[in-house]
């Protein structure tokens, strides 16, 4: 007689029930086939045929087997999985899905707090980002209906200029003849120096139209804005306060509206104070004044100094502001040829005139945060695999206890979501952190930083952004256990399936996609490092060693003629290059690098006048004759400027190589004359004849290419006064600030001392921007690279651990360990090309919205490409090589004594 | 009745009543697996045959509900058996399904005429 407990077991296969449960279902199946089997005897069969009766009651084993899982437990499961009880309602599932999956999370603290981790990191980047792009690109300005503020340019792009500053007979042109604006008003900068009561202080001021304030829309905290009748020269002289400056200077008293202050000298009385937040157009403005053009300003259309702000009438779209603004210009064209050929006018919407400059970079790094959160959720995903692939036992059971596929995966999904609610929330309070972080890093000509904050449009992008990573890192491992094949799990024995060739291709894929976006990640980071580095190698034409710099600028109303400057200046130049560590030291209209610079149009000697605005325009610098030294500008031919060179003296000028080649192409510029007048002047005193050649300096910024540069005496150039004192130190510079500032106060007391500073920091401020970019991007893609890395060592410490055995067989027919190492080195390596070779193709697309914010090198350099490649390679065999270590102490015996 | 008719007969009949007929033959006294597969062959003639395979899930199936109980009895000098007997919702559930049957059997015999034929 056969064994029947065994013939049933051979039918069932592993049922996957405790065993108490099956050795019961065996032994009354097995009695149920003895007893077919005696009957059949009694019946007079043989032996033989008595056996195949009673093994054809098991014919159908299949339906038997998976019957017998979803009848026979009579012991309540649902306890520890929930799944079979349909008749629970969808909320009720749902609660018992978060308690069951918190569990769940809370059991396996390690893999929670990892996956919390690379989730909080992810989330987190993108929500501070968020909240700078949500700020300063998205959240209006905080004006009155700020969709309808435009500034307006002159345009004049044949000259280098396709935005450039309004001369005021233009702008009185547009105000009066425009019928698309509600009003207009213009804008000058002005430096004022504020006396009386304690130190004297050097302000920033705009010059405004009385105009200004009502098309902001925003009224004063105390006081009022400006009359019409107080923007009139000759007026009495009224200002508006910002709010910070009176806090800092007046205390908040609100009692200075109607008192008098000193500025320039010059007694104004306070009218209003404007609400905290009110900066325009940026943060420097620290108190207003009307503009009060001249008769003869009004009517000038050579000096180009204003900025305009207009409000659109209802309804107005930019696009016929501009049609507007283009026929009234070209009508000025006709009007005045002399100082208006080619010169059109330009209307920008005031958001994208703040915000121009940063957009690309914050769109770039935003996107970079991007991918940061997808290679996050990759590496999650890839977790919940593994993980998923250890409770294989569990999603048997309960699809055995009759947990539909649908409900299965609800449950994943429900875990997964409820990690990224933790890492979001996590993330959230690292973006709070990060946000302070970004403050400090933003450029300061970026009017709102002070307002980057997180605000509920913030919190909704950042539970946004958690749902749809629960989502996106849940799906793989949801529809893996929703393809979860019952019957072939049992069959393998109780081996996970999710190990078996779909688990790992899913995972291979997941660190080949890791791979390929912290490639591109890397080489954006790479190209932003190597713009850097060239930006900072760039020879900016002078050296900044040893350099302190201030502004000292003497009020024209105290010092009103060239003579009591000058005095003023040779007194002071003389007492700071007596200091004992002082080298030298000079003054000049305007340092290099702050992007800020007078320049004007000139003749050349024995040439016939091109005609206005075909002249070549030469930025002009206004010095002392110690500036080339001090400043370490080297002297190419002839001599610098010296003290003989006089207001009565011959009219002299030291030139860049760049002019000299430009304006006597082939020829020695030494000795030639050149005027900003007519070239027909017999009037010696109207030419200017070139002394010296000096090398380039970059005088507006390290990017721009130089442009014919010219260095005039400030004793024979009366119309540009000096502003800045440059000291060359043979100490630390900084520590003879407060000694350079006594003398300036010894010769005045009232006059103030600005902007105290090292070159070395200037130069740093001018590519602050950049370094921005560069920053954050590297940031950025060092975590992207970290999390990948983390994703390979993951994938390839599973891999390995369950390729055990095979490697146990492999070293006991006499693989060596060089041998085991490249076979498990080689696996991850695989995965890494084929990650590399993706990003490299992503790559050439992607980096492309980078180019903007490049310098010096393309968006697909080769070099940066193959450095980053060969980088990351390295990084991820590291990352493989340590699981690969471990397969070759692989003892066979107990590799294979394993299963 | 040919092989086909029996053969489709036998598989509706199952489908629809085999939980009538476990839960009847339990109802008087408790029985093994054996004896009611044995007991449902001989009663139908040989018309309803329910092998191992799919008789035991459903024993299984209905002892899930609640509706029969079973419980390994030992006798003297025999091996130990295990003995299905109808519990109390069991009893309820039977007495529903033989009022629904006997209202189905009705229905049929009045469509087709059997009965008054």
């Amino acid at each position: 007689m056969p064994d029947w407990k065994q013939q049933v077991r051979n039918r069932l296969g592993g049922s996957g029930l405790p065993p108490e449960h099956e050795s019961e279902v065996v032994e009354e199946l097995a009695q149920h086939l003895e007893d077919i089997y005696e009957r059949a005897l009694r019946g007079g069969a043989t032996k033989e045929e008595a056996v195949r009766a009673a093994l054809l009651e098991l014919n159908e084993s299949e339906p038997l087997s998976r019957e017998l899982r979803r009848a026979r437990p009579t012991r309540r499961l649902d306890d520890i999985a929930p799944g079979a009880p349909r008749r629970l309602s969808m909320l009720g599932d749902l609660r018992q899905d978060l308690r069951y999956g918190l569990r769940t999370l809370l059991k396996n603290p390690g893999f929670t707090a990892v996956a919390v981790i690379a989730l909080a990191l992810g989330i987190g980047a993108n929500s501070a980002i968020f909240s700078v792009v949500n700020t300063i690109l998205l959240r209006p300005l905080p004006y009155k209906d700020p969709e309808r503020l435009v500034t307006v340019w002159e345009e004049a792009a044949k000259q280098g200029y396709p935005r450039d500053t309004p001369a005021a007979g233009n702008y009185v042109d547009w105000r009066d003849q425009n019928q698309v604006f509600e009003a207009m008003a213009a804008l000058a900068d002005e430096t004022f120096n504020l006396t009386g009561s304690g130190e004297p202080e050097r302000i920033e001021g705009r010059r405004v139209s009385a105009s200004f304030f009502p098309l902001m829309g925003v009224e004063p905290q105390a006081g009022r804005a400006f009359l019409p009748e107080e923007d009139q020269p000759g007026a009495t002289r009224v200002v508006v306060l910002s709010h910070g400056l009176w806090q800092r200077r007046f205390g908040g008293d609100r009692s200075v509206v109607g008192k008098p202050v000193t500025l320039n000298g010059e007694t104004y009385m306070v009218v209003g104070v404007m609400p905290p937040g009110f900066q325009f157009p940026d943060r420097e403005a620290q108190l207003w004044v009307p503009i009060a053009f001249t008769q003869q300003q009004a009517a000038n259309r050579n000096r180009h100094y204003l900025r305009v702000v207009a409000r659109t009438k209802p309804g107005v779209t930019t696009e016929q502001a501009q049609a507007e603004m283009s026929n009234i210009a070209a009508r000025l064209q006709q009007q005045y040829p002399q100082s208006n050929e080619g010169l059109g006018a330009v209307v920008v919407p005031l958001h994208e005139f703040l915000v121009g400059d940063i957009r690309p970079a914050l769109l770039v790094l935003l996107g970079a945060v991007g991918f940061v959160l997808l290679v996050a959720c990759a590496n999650v995903a890839n977790l919940l695999l593994a993980r998923a692939a250890a409770r294989q036992k569990e999603i048997a059971l309960r699809l055995a206890l009759g947990a539909s596929r649908l409900r299965l995966i609800r449950q994943f999904l429900t875990e997964s979501l409820l990690l990224a609610a933790v890492g979001g929330v996590v993330g959230l309070l690292l973006s709070v952190w990060g946000v302070n972080v970004l403050k400090a890093f933003i450029p300061g000509t970026i009017s709102q930083v002070g307002d980057i904050s997180i605000d509920g449009r913030v919190l909704g992008f950042t539970l946004l952004v958690s749902l749809l990573t629960g989502l996106v890192f849940g799906l793989a491992p949801a529809t893996q256990a929703s393809k979860f094949n019952l019957n072939e799990t049992l069959k393998e024995g109780g081996r996970d399936s999710a190990s078996g060739a779909r688990g790992n291709r899913i995972r291979g894929l997941l660190v080949v996609g890791e791979v390929a976006i912290s490639l591109v990640l890397l080489i954006g980071a790479g190209l932003l490092i190597n713009s850097f580095l060239r930006l900072r190698s760039v020879n900016p034409g002078f050296s900044t060693d040893n350099l302190l710099t201030m502004g000292v600028v003497l009020p024209q109303q105290k010092y009103t003629d060239a003579a009591r400057r000058a005095a003023f200046y040779a007194e002071m130049l003389r007492r700071v290059e007596a200091l004992p560590g002082v080298k030298s030291a000079a003054v000049t209209n305007w340092i290099p690098l702050i992007k800020q610079g007078d320049s004007i149009s000139v003749n050349v000697d024995g040439r016939p006048d091109p005609g206005p605005g075909k002249r070549p325009s030469v930025v002009t610098r206004v010095v002392s004759p110690h500036y080339f030294d001090t400043m370490g500008i080297r002297l190419l031919t002839g001599r610098h400027l010296n003290e003989q060179d006089r207001a009565d003296s011959l009219n002299v000028a030291v030139i860049s190589e760049t002019m000299a080649r430009k304006l006597w192409p082939g020829e020695d510029a030494l000795g030639k004359r050149f005027t900003p007048g007519s070239p027909t002047s017999t009037n010696p005193d109207d030419w200017i004849t070139v002394v010296g050649v000096v090398n380039d300096v970059k005088q507006m910024d390290l990017v721009a290419e130089p442009k014919s540069q010219m260095y005039l005496t400030y004793e024979q150039a009366g119309f540009f006064a000096p502003r800045h004192l440059v000291v060359k130190t043979e100490v630390e510079p900084r520590s003879l600030a407060s000694s350079v500032r006594s003398v300036v106060w010894e010769i005045d007391r009232d006059q103030p001392v600005s902007n105290i500073s090292t070159m070395e920091d200037v130069l740093s401020e001018s590519i602050a921007r950049q370094r921005f970019s560069m920053l954050l991007f590297g940031v950025f893609a060092g975590l992207a690279l970290l999390l990948a890395a983390v994703g390979i060592y993951g994938v390839m410490s599973y891999s390995v651990a369950q390729r055990t055995r095979e490697i146990g067989i492999r070293m006991a027919l006499g693989a060596q360990k060089r041998d085991v190492l490249k076979l498990a080195v080689g696996q991850g390596l695989k995965l890494v090309l084929a990650g590399v070779a993706v990003g490299l193709v992503l790559s050439l697309v992607l980096t492309r919205v980078m180019t903007s914010l490049l310098f010096g090198v393309g968006a697909n350099d080769p070099a940066t490409l193959a450095v980053i490649s060969v980088f990351l390679i390295g990084v991820a065999l590291f990352a493989s090589y340590i699981p690969a270590r471990r397969a070759t102490k692989v003892d066979p015996l107990v590799a294979l004594r394993y299963e | 009745m040919s092989y086909i008719g029996s053969h489709i007969l036998a598989r509706e009949l199952k489908k629809g009543s085999a939980e009538l007929l476990i839960l009847s033959l339990v109802e008087d006294q408790p029985r093994h697996g054996y004896d009611i597969g044995s007991l449902i062959e001989t009663r139908s003639g040989g018309v309803l045959r329910f092998n191992v395979a799919s008789l035991y899930p459903l024993l299984y199936r209905l002892e899930r509900r609640g509706w029969i109980q079973g419980r390994w009895v030992e006798k003297a000098g025999q091996r130990r058996r295990r003995y299905y007997r109808l519990t109390p919702e069991g009893r309820k559930v039977l007495a529903a399904q033989r009022d629904s049957w006997v209202e189905f059997v009705r229905a049929i015999n009045l469509i087709t005429g059997i009965e008054n034929a």
